[in-house]
Formats: structure tokens, C-alpha cells, sequence
């Protein structure tokens, strides 16, 4: 559907403008996804108040990293996650067979290199949105075979 | 009616305190401070007390649902009501309603749809690109929606 590729397309451009940016600011073929990630940050912290606003309060952390799975995944990305695990002890990983903005290019192992770029927005707002619900967490993002796609959450207990 | 409403951040930092002046104190700003900030350890006695709900739920039968984000009338003093709310984002809205006014029974279930209603506005207003998280919300607009709410709802 056209409304549903705008933000696709948004998103393509916004990393495309950010390489372009580090770029000319390093010279070098360095990467440097900070900065989309930190998008996703601060939209991911945004969204969360909006979101769970309707919700009763979360009972634990599963319960929130459930809520992740199902109502924010299906806001943002149209599909819930298809599998989440977790040690109990503070490590979830979360993975989606179909992820969004991977299906629209591949399917196999064509650009895997390039991959990283577009799951950076992503693991920033998980992030953005954990840490608005008082959860801080390290998240990072596996591929191996596109289109599907795991992001691993590590809770940070002081 | 509602004299006072005020949201507090996670850390307990006021983020938005207003009110409508009809309060006979001389020092409005002030007292209406100190009504919220009163409120505040209240708050977090029933947050605790929710945390766990399974051991003493048979003696808080009076609140139906303990995740309710709503957590109803806090305390009352001889001049005010305070009603809490708390976000699962753990920002806290407080109400407080004056009970020497005419026209002060306020029904409960009036104050929850004035709570539920100033977090869909406080769910606008971080949504303000010019709103930093954690800052005062210095919005005109936020501003002036939540007075219209103070006059009509409650």
C-alpha cells in the first residue's frame, strides 16, 4: 500500500543522508550509524507514551518485553514478532522472520553487508522505547539470512 | 471543581503545575506546590502496594484492578482532594479538587476521564519536537488546553 512506503522509503533516505554525512565529515569508509540510531531513540521514547496509554500496568519485565513483541511491533512494523526467548536473567532476543524493511530487497544472502544500516534505526527504538519504561538496555541486531532478523536486548541492572 | 493539576516526572521533578486562581490563599503558586508535593509520597505507597498485589489483595478490595493506571483518591484534607494517576512511563498526574467550592461532589469516575483525558494531552505535548524529555513543558498550548479542562470536565 502508498502509505505504508512512505515510511519505508523515509527511512532508506534517512540512512542514505546520514552515510552521506559521516561521509564528508570523516572522508573515511568508516560507518558511522550513531546517528540513525539516535533517531530511533528519540522516537522510540516518544511513541511509548502514546502507546501505553491505554494498557494496564505492566506486571514485570516479560510482561513489557510481551508488549514489545505484540502491540509495538504491530504499530511500527505491521506483523508481530515471531519468536521471542529469553534467559530470565535479563537477555531477551527477539526475532522476526519477515522484517520489514529488509523483505523489500532481498532474500538471501545478496547485501547482507549492507544490512546493518538498516537495522540500526530499529535497535534504537527499542531502546528509546525500554528506556521511557524505565528499562535501560543495550540492543543489537543479528542477520544472517535476510529477510529475517533478531535484535537482542541486554538489561542493564544496577 | 479541580483548582490544581500538576504532572511529575520519573525522578519526581515537576514538569507542569497549574492552576486556576479562585484558591483564598494569598500564595497561590506556592500552596499549590506544596499540595502536590504532599501527594507525592502517597503515590508511591500505593505503586509499592501494587507491586504486590497478590499478598494483601483480599484487603484492598475496594480498588477493583490494582494495574489500573488510575489510583484514585490519594487523601483528602479539609480544603482539598488529591487524586493520583500514574503512566507505565511512571510520570505522575495529580488532580487536586477543592471541597469547599460549591459544586464540589465530584464523582470518582468524573476525575478518572479528566486524568485519562490530561494524559492523552501530556501524550501530545512530548510529541512537540521542541520538548525536550525531562524538561518543563513550556507549551502555550498544553498550557491552555489543560485550563479548558480544569473549567469543563470536573
Amino acid at each position: 500500500m502508498a502509505d505504508d512506503i512512505v515510511f519505508d522509503l523515509l527511512h532508506s533516505e534517512i540512512i542514505n543522508y546520514a552515510l552521506e554525512q559521516t561521509k564528508t565529515t570523516n572522508g573515511s569508509k568508516e560507518v558511522d550509524l550513531s546517528v540513525v540510531e539516535y533517531i530511533g531513540f528519540a522516537a522510540g521514547y516518544k511513541i511509548m507514551e502514546r502507546l501505553t496509554r491505554e494498557w494496564p500496568r505492566f506486571k514485570d519485565e516479560l510482561d513489557t518485553m510481551k508488549f514489545i513483541c505484540t502491540d509495538f511491533w504491530t504499530c511500527i512494523y505491521k506483523k508481530q514478532i515471531d519468536n521471542l526467548r529469553t534467559n530470565h536473567q535479563g537477555v531477551y532476543v527477539l526475532q522476526d522472520n519477515a522484517f520489514r524493511f529488509l523483505t523489500n530487497f532481498s532474500n538471501g544472502h545478496q547485501y547482507l553487508e549492507y544490512a546493518p544500516r538498516y537495522v540500526a534505526y530499529t535497535c534504537g527504538l527499542i531502546r528509546g522505547g525500554l528506556a521511557n519504561l524505565c528499562i535501560n538496555s543495550i540492543v543489537t541486531a543479528e542477520v544472517q539470512s535476510m529477510p529475517s532478523c533478531k535484535f537482542h536486548i541486554h538489561v542493564q541492572r544496577t | 471543581m479541580a483548582v490544581c493539576v500538576a504532572v511529575i516526572g520519573k525522578d519526581n521533578s515537576p514538569l507542569y503545575i497549574g492552576g486556576i486562581g479562585n484558591d483564598p490563599n494569598a500564595d497561590n503558586e506556592l500552596s499549590r506546590q506544596w499540595l502536590v508535593h504532599t501527594a507525592l509520597d502517597a503515590l508511591e505507597e500505593r505503586l509499592s502496594t501494587t507491586n504486590n498485589s497478590n499478598t494483601n489483595s483480599s484487603t484492598n478490595t475496594a480498588r477493583a484492578d490494582l494495574r489500573d493506571l488510575y489510583l484514585g483518591l490519594l487523601y483528602s484534607t479539609d480544603t482539598h482532594k488529591i487524586y493520583g494517576y500514574v503512566t507505565n512511563t511512571r510520570i505522575k498526574l495529580v488532580l487536586v479538587t477543592s471541597s469547599t467550592s460549591p459544586g464540589s461532589n465530584i464523582r470518582d469516575a468524573e476525575v478518572r476521564t479528566a486524568l485519562r483525558r490530561l494524559h492523552a494531552l501530556y501524550a501530545d505535548a512530548i510529541c512537540n519536537p521542541f520538548h525536550l524529555p525531562g524538561d518543563q513543558i513550556t507549551s502555550l498550548k498544553f498550557d491552555k488546553q489543560v485550563k479548558s479542562l480544569m473549567l469543563n470536565n470536573v
